[in-house]
């Protein structure tokens, strides 16, 4: 298993160093479970993302509103203007 | 078509399934004050019908057991309530096996329908290929009684077995049924699905980056320590190992190892089952639990197949059948207790 930190900040995640000891136990049990798979061939076998191949599903190209923009805006932390409030990206 | 009125008692909802203008958190900190904007497909059915909804019961965050299996120690709290008379159902998203393990010793059933068949409009998503609202319920008769108002085709959930509604008649001959003892592949299986979980949770949870719902935390310089600070706050412990697994096994240094052989594995495990379906109607597996070895719960989601989960001897029984078996797998039930 490698340097957990890595993928914690690929995650957005910071554990604390409690967290990060209790993680990284279980990471290591998990990865070492995980040979278990190592029992079973499956080079000659096509990966399966889904199990339903009904092809692409399109509706009509017709325009739809299902939830009203004040209502999804107002479910924001914070709102400005009728937009989303974040904070500045460029300085 | 005319339905007789509903009688078969009510129905309390996870926390993850959406009724307009309720809080709904899928019971984590960061969905801390959302109330949902819309009802879920589901619940717009048992509406229609007439069926009452009795409340919502809380779950454990995402619906995850700590994925490292070693299982929570106490029930979730929908097993509780109707074990204890709440409601006659609950309606529940069972990835990982968590109410699939503790149902069958308190007395109760839990039927995951095929998936593609209950709608997973307003479902908070854990893992979306392996989603399905399922029922929890005393007498799984009951809860067929239930999929069939809820199951139905919705072209807002983009991955649905075709046809407006599907319907569960129970066949006319005995099911035939084979006794399985697991093997390798089913020990595989349970990795497979803990590591393809993980994965489509970790992409699922980006979601919650404290911007447009949910959680926000308090401090924060810029928007990178907006997004760290929110998420660290925001998800539980074991939310933040299957987020960090799930990455771990989508990186570059794992994902053919690791992501890529569990959907080949996938396609093994459903080409497997599907081959077994071919002599008999319902396969019969021992029941377990998450502690258990080798996880015979991972095989349902997986394959995509209906499950019907019940007690029975050594604790309990599951039983699967094909795409759509779901009233076979009740008759097999009924026929196996008489």
């Amino acid at each position: 298993m490698p340097d957990i930190r890595d993928y914690e900040a690929m995650a957005k995640l910071e554990l604390t160093d409690e967290e990060r000891k209790w993680v990284s136990s279980r990471l290591d049990k998990i990865f070492e479970s995980f040979e278990e798979m190592d029992d079973v061939n499956v080079a000659d076998v096509a990966p399966l993302v889904s199990v339903l191949t009904p092809g692409n599903v399109l509706r009509d190209d017709v325009a739809e509103r299902p939830v009203a923009r004040e209502e999804l805006l107002g479910r924001a932390p914070a709102q400005y203007d009728g937009y989303f409030e974040a904070p500045k990206t460029l300085e | 078509m005319e339905h007789k009125a509903w009688s078969l008692g009510a129905v309390l909802l996870e926390d993850s399934i959406m009724e307009k203008g309720k809080p709904a958190t899928a019971g984590s900190k960061i969905l801390e004050g959302f109330t949902a904007p819309f009802d879920a497909a589901a619940v717009e059915r048992l509406r229609e019908r007439g069926v009452p909804v009795a409340g919502r019961v809380g779950m454990p965050e995402f619906g995850l057991p700590d994925l490292s299996g070693r299982g929570p120690e106490s029930a979730p709290e929908a097993v509780e309530a109707v074990a204890g008379g709440k409601a006659a159902f609950a309606l529940c998203n069972d990835v990982f096996g968590l109410y699939r393990s503790f149902a069958a010793p308190r007395g109760l059933c839990y039927l995951r329908p095929t998936y593609g068949t209950v709608s997973r409009y307003g479902l908070i998503p854990t893992a979306a290929s392996m989603d399905q609202i399922g029922i929890l319920c005393r007498d799984p008769r009951e809860g067929l009684a239930l999929l069939s108002v809820i199951a139905g085709n919705d072209r807002r959930d983009g991955a649905m077995l075709p046809g407006a509604a599907y319907r569960y008649e129970a066949p006319a001959a005995s099911p035939v049924v084979t006794h399985f003892d697991p093997q390798a592949l089913t020990v595989a299986a349970r990795q497979a699905a803990v590591i393809l979980g993980s994965a489509e949770l970790s992409g699922n949870l980006s979601r919650y980056d404290g911007i447009k719902f949910g959680y926000r935390a308090k401090d924060y310089k810029n928007l990178g320590e907006l997004y760290t600070k929110t998420r660290s706050e925001g998800l539980g412990l074991p939310a933040k190992l299957a987020v960090i697994l799930g990455t771990t096994v989508l990186s570059r240094d794992y994902y053919e190892a690791l992501y890529d052989k569990s959907l080949r594995l996938r396609r093994v495990i459903r080409n497997w089952l599907l081959g077994l379906l071919e002599d008999c109607d319902v396969i019969e597996l021992p029941f377990d639990t998450l502690a258990d070895e080798p996880g015979t719960h991972a095989l349902a989601p997986l394959a995509g197949l209906p499950s019907l989960t019940c007690c029975g001897k050594n604790g309990g029984v599951q039983l699967l059948a094909g795409a759509g078996g779901e009233a076979a797998l009740i008759k097999a039930w009924e026929e196996a207790r008489q």
